[in-house]
């Protein structure tokens, strides 16, 4: 099973995040915050240590490299005393450029953690000011030298593009610079303006200009070519990699297998029920101090029928680029996938003929074009 | 009048909407016998779901309270509620037909609006005696002084000692209950007489079949009896007669004075209409009560399935809706680009918004709501004559001689301030002025002959748009008359859409068209390729819009380990598709058809 963490704490919020994290926690709130989240690992562990062993582990936020590295190590040391990690476990850490020191990656490191995610988003300082990010286009450098440096192997940089703001130039220039980085693994997202973001509220008062969809996917498009033609291998909507480092954590997401998410808000599917952890800070931290068992910081649940697990099959499985292997697929439902959407395949084969969906008698997968409007096709297998 | 009718009192209460009619009507019930407090149910006379959200009365309720009065004596207070909105003024006027009086909430920080006048109007043409009561004077900015002038100035009646109350912190009331004893007529009228009742509402119930609601005017009635429905001709033996209290109580008989109910087998709410008279078949009387009238929808519409939605489904829903609103009209139509359906007659906008929301809601059907249509007159060439009401229908021009519309005369009831305003409306829809009158110093009334399409279009929200709701149409068919009307139909992605398809007058189609373009690419969604619209008239386009394609329709993060979130708003995604009508390449949601069909103010 993979394993979530989630650190919901950041400098501050950045203009257009909606994820659930919080700037201006002090250091004791922090700490207040780790005591429960070790106090659910202890609990949790007694429920699925037996059955289960970790294979990947995602710490993430928020910002997780905003902490104190003594809690970060706390942490590992509380996943190991309960759950059998794997010896060749994937173990990431999402971090900001601003806030790594040497010090600190190397505590990450002899914690066992082997992958670093970099927020880094975009190397054009005056968009990195419009997006509210603490840092600059030379943090982003340095952190990277020195988290190589340090010895980390298995290095991911974020970028995003559609920026209000970014020309085509920029972005080819973000892009350019990533790559020239040589990090093993690249995610790269479209900016979506969200409703309670900064960034909302402006584009509805008009300080804001929305980059224009053709724009956005010729960004898309263009990154895509750049990557193939720089040895990266775009296996995820949103990401590229070198052969042999797509994200395992991530691919169990997309591949219906079992991940236990723990801290605040954080998203667990284990023996097919998903499942997710309360949301409000206070509360949460609260939890510790009544010595709740597992089950009280579940805010939500759902047991998956049928019908769920074949849709949400389908729709993360096509998030991969190799796309859903239709003999898994009857192997898995007792049916043919052309069986269960039998009311509506003339639409999907309309997909098919126009060739945004590339399918045979074993596979199914979006071809480039079909991913521009995968929504409205994937609506089709719900 | 005897000594049983002298401590009757009917009444009824009207106020503008919000001035706090439901909870006077509340408070009056609190204090009298009948309901305990304990029991009451909030805002209890307003029964449904709808009328709950909406804060508006549709259905009728009526209930028979005892007050103990200073006097000494117990009064029965018949508790009359009627409908607050303007579309059901003839069910209002049977209503207050059936009282003496009426208590006029007016509210002490609005003063007198216009759904009070409409009201008021229609209780002084029942000669009702009104009971003005000045109510939220809890509230800072209540002027009751000022209130009881503009009563007096605008209505002219005086209320000078009108009670000053607040219904919600239950000031007051007792002195509301004193003057509905004091200044509310008992009812007169014959007990010995022959039988003399008025039907002020009838609804279906599952166990006894149709209720009547009554008011007898003279004689009796009680079970067993054979009565007569003297408009409807039809009749029915009494099998239970009672009153509201507020359930029903049986009773043995029900006198003149009374309101109360009676079942008697009747099988559908057509058959009891509001207004008629109900009599004995073996004595009937002489002459039925004045102000019956069949009711006439004033605004049609096409009502289809949506796709995947089964014909039967919707019949059957139109039917279960007839059994209780006798004023929904319903009869079958096709369309080529929506197939079988119903043309549906309603009162108004409002009243059709409730039929298809609760369509849609309480039955759970997917619908699609069209531009409404009149019966053309189509004499062709060889002279032979054709009714055609879908336009689709309308024969090839080369073999017309001509067409003939049909035309109404349209009674326009308003306060003399917007007589202005009002004829250049009507003038607007074709209409010819015939003549005007002054009703009373502050009401006109006018006269026009007008095309009936130009009336159910939209004349009638226009007419209570400008005159703020204080006006009131009325129109009957008069004759079919030549006229130079055209086919104007609407193409998407350059296929023609019947269901959009229309009969205007020539002079109206280039905004009609422009309209309909305009509202159509407001609606229909983006494609994957871009949607020419266009209005035309045989190959003739006239209008013009574009609905620009859309390129990107991608989930860029996949939230981490969220995926029920993904799923969620996908399957939004899928809802939304699900109230599209798919024309040829093009999909169109519903809202698109009621959109082009609502009256638009800045037309």
């Amino acid at each position: 099973m993979g394993l979530y963490i989630h650190i919901p704490f950041c400098i501050r919020k950045c203009n257009y995040c909606d994820f659930l994290s919080f700037g201006g926690v002090s250091e004791e709130g922090q700490n207040a915050y780790f005591r429960s989240l070790l106090h659910s690992i202890k609990t949790y562990h007694e429920i699925y240590s037996n059955q289960y062993y970790v294979d990947s582990i995602f710490i993430g936020g928020g910002t997780p490299s905003l902490v104190e590295a003594g809690l970060i190590e706390e942490l590992m040391a509380e996943i190991r005393s309960g759950f059998t990690v794997d010896q060749n476990a994937e173990i990431s850490i999402e971090t900001n450029p601003k806030m790594l020191t040497k010090k600190k990656l190397n505590t990450y490191l002899e914690a066992g953690i082997n992958r670093l995610s970099i927020g880094a988003q975009s190397f054009d300082d005056a968009l990195l000011r419009t997006m509210g990010r603490v840092h600059s286009a030379e943090d982003v450098l340095e952190n990277y030298m020195l988290a190589r440096e340090c010895g980390f192997r298995n290095v991911n940089i974020d970028l995003m593009f559609a920026i209000p703001g970014q020309t085509m130039s920029v972005w080819m220039d973000t892009l350019e610079k990533a790559i020239g980085l040589e990090p093993e693994h690249i995610s790269f997202y479209s900016l979506q303006m969200e409703e309670g973001t900064p960034f909302f509220s402006m584009l509805r008062e008009g300080e804001l200009k929305e980059i224009e969809d053709v724009l956005d996917r010729e960004m898309y498009h263009r990154a895509i070519e750049l990557f193939m033609n720089s040895g990266y291998q775009h296996y995820e909507i949103s990401n590229a990699a070198k052969e042999g480092y797509p994200c395992r954590h991530n691919l169990k997401y997309w591949s219906m297998e079992d991940y236990l998410g723990l801290g605040l808000g954080a998203h667990s599917f284990m023996d097919g029920i998903r499942f997710s952890q309360m949301e409000e800070l206070a509360a949460y931290t609260k939890g510790a101090l009544r010595k709740e068992k597992g089950g009280a910081f579940v805010a939500w649940e759902h047991k998956n029928t049928r019908q769920d697990d074949i849709s949400e099959y389908i729709i993360t499985g096509m998030r991969k680029l190799e796309g859903i292997n239709l003999r898994d697929f009857e192997t898995r439902f007792e049916q043919t996938i052309e069986d269960v959407f039998s009311a509506n395949w003339y639409r999907l084969q309309k997909y098919i003929d126009e060739e945004y969906i590339v399918k045979s008698a074993e596979n199914m997968h979006f071809a480039i074009k079909g991913i521009d409007i995968s929504n409205t096709i994937l609506t089709e297998f719900v | 009048m005897n000594s049983y009718q002298q401590y009757i009192r009917n009444f009824c209460i009207i106020a503008h909407i919000d001035h706090g009619k439901s909870t006077l009507a509340d408070r009056i019930i609190e204090n009298t016998g009948l309901v305990s407090h304990r029991e009451m149910k909030e805002q209890f006379l307003d029964n449904m779901d709808l009328e709950r959200e909406r804060g508006i009365t549709i259905k009728l309720q009526t209930t028979r309270l005892i007050y103990k009065a200073k006097d000494g004596h117990d009064y029965i207070f018949n508790l009359i509620d009627t409908p607050g909105h303007v579309d059901f003024t003839y069910e209002v006027s049977r209503s207050l037909a059936a009282c003496e009086g009426a208590v006029l909430i007016v509210d002490a920080t609005q003063g007198v609006e216009a759904q009070t006048l409409a009201n008021v109007y229609l209780a002084l043409d029942e000669e009702l005696e009104i009971l003005p009561v000045i109510n939220k004077i809890d509230l800072a900015s209540a002027r009751p002084e000022e209130a009881k002038l503009e009563i007096e100035d605008i209505i002219g009646i005086d209320a000078h000692d009108a009670p000053l109350i607040s219904a919600k912190e239950g000031i007051g009331i007792e002195e509301v209950l004193e003057a509905i004893v004091a200044k509310i007529p008992a009812p007169k009228g014959n007990v010995e007489g022959k039988l003399k009742g008025l039907i002020f509402d009838s609804y279906y119930d599952n166990y006894r079949g149709v209720v009547i609601y009554t008011r007898i005017f003279d004689g009796s009635v009680k079970k067993g009896d054979m009565i007569r429905l003297m408009n409807t001709k039809k009749k029915y033996e009494v099998t239970e007669v009672g009153v509201y209290s507020p359930g029903p109580v049986t009773v043995s008989e029900l006198t003149a004075g009374d309101v109360g109910y009676i079942s008697a087998s009747i099988k559908q709410v057509a058959d009891a209409r509001v207004g008629d008279t109900i009599t004995l078949d073996s004595d009937p009387t002489a002459e039925a009560l004045p102000g019956y009238k069949k009711v006439q929808p004033m605004v049609y519409c096409g009502i289809y399935p949506a796709e995947g939605e089964k014909y039967e489904n919707v019949k059957d829903a139109l039917e279960k809706l007839q059994v209780n609103d006798a004023a929904f009209h319903f009869e079958p139509e096709t369309s080529t680009a929506l197939g079988f359906g119903f043309r549906c007659g309603f009162l108004g906008l409002l009243h059709m918004e409730i039929i298809v929301e609760r369509l849609e809601r309480e039955f759970n059907l997917g619908i699609i709501t069209t531009s409404p249509s009149v019966i053309y007159k189509v004499v062709m060439n060889d002279g032979t004559v054709e009714m055609i009401q879908n336009p689709s229908n309308l024969p090839s021009l080369m073999d017309i001689d001509h067409i003939e519309e049909p035309i109404v005369k349209a009674d326009v009831m308003i306060p003399k301030e917007y007589v202005g305003s009002i004829m250049e409306i009507c003038q607007e829809r074709r209409g010819k002025m015939l003549h005007m009158e002054y009703i009373t110093e502050t009401r006109v009334q006018l006269h026009y002959e007008m095309p009936l399409n130009e009336v159910i279009y939209d004349f009638f929200d226009a007419l209570k748009s400008k005159t703020r709701g204080y006006g009131s149409l009325d129109y009957e068919f008069i004759r079919y008359e030549k006229s130079n009307v055209v086919k104007m139909d609407i193409l998407l992605n350059k296929e023609l859409v019947d269901a959009f398809s229309m009969i205007v007058h020539e002079s109206k189609a280039y905004y009609r068209g422009r309209f309909v373009c305009e509202k159509l690419k407001e609606f229909i969604p983006p494609h994957q390729f871009e949607v020419p619209i266009q209005a035309s008239i045989g190959q003739k386009v006239i209008a013009r819009e574009t609905v620009k394609a859309y390129r990107k329709d991608v989930l860029a993060k996949c939230y981490g380990g969220d995926i029920s979130r993904k799923r969620k708003l996908l399957e939004k995604q899928k809802e939304g598709k699900k109230r599209m009508r798919q024309f040829g390449t093009v999909e169109v949601p519903q809202e698109a058809f009621t959109a082009v069909l609502k009256y638009d103010d800045n037309k």
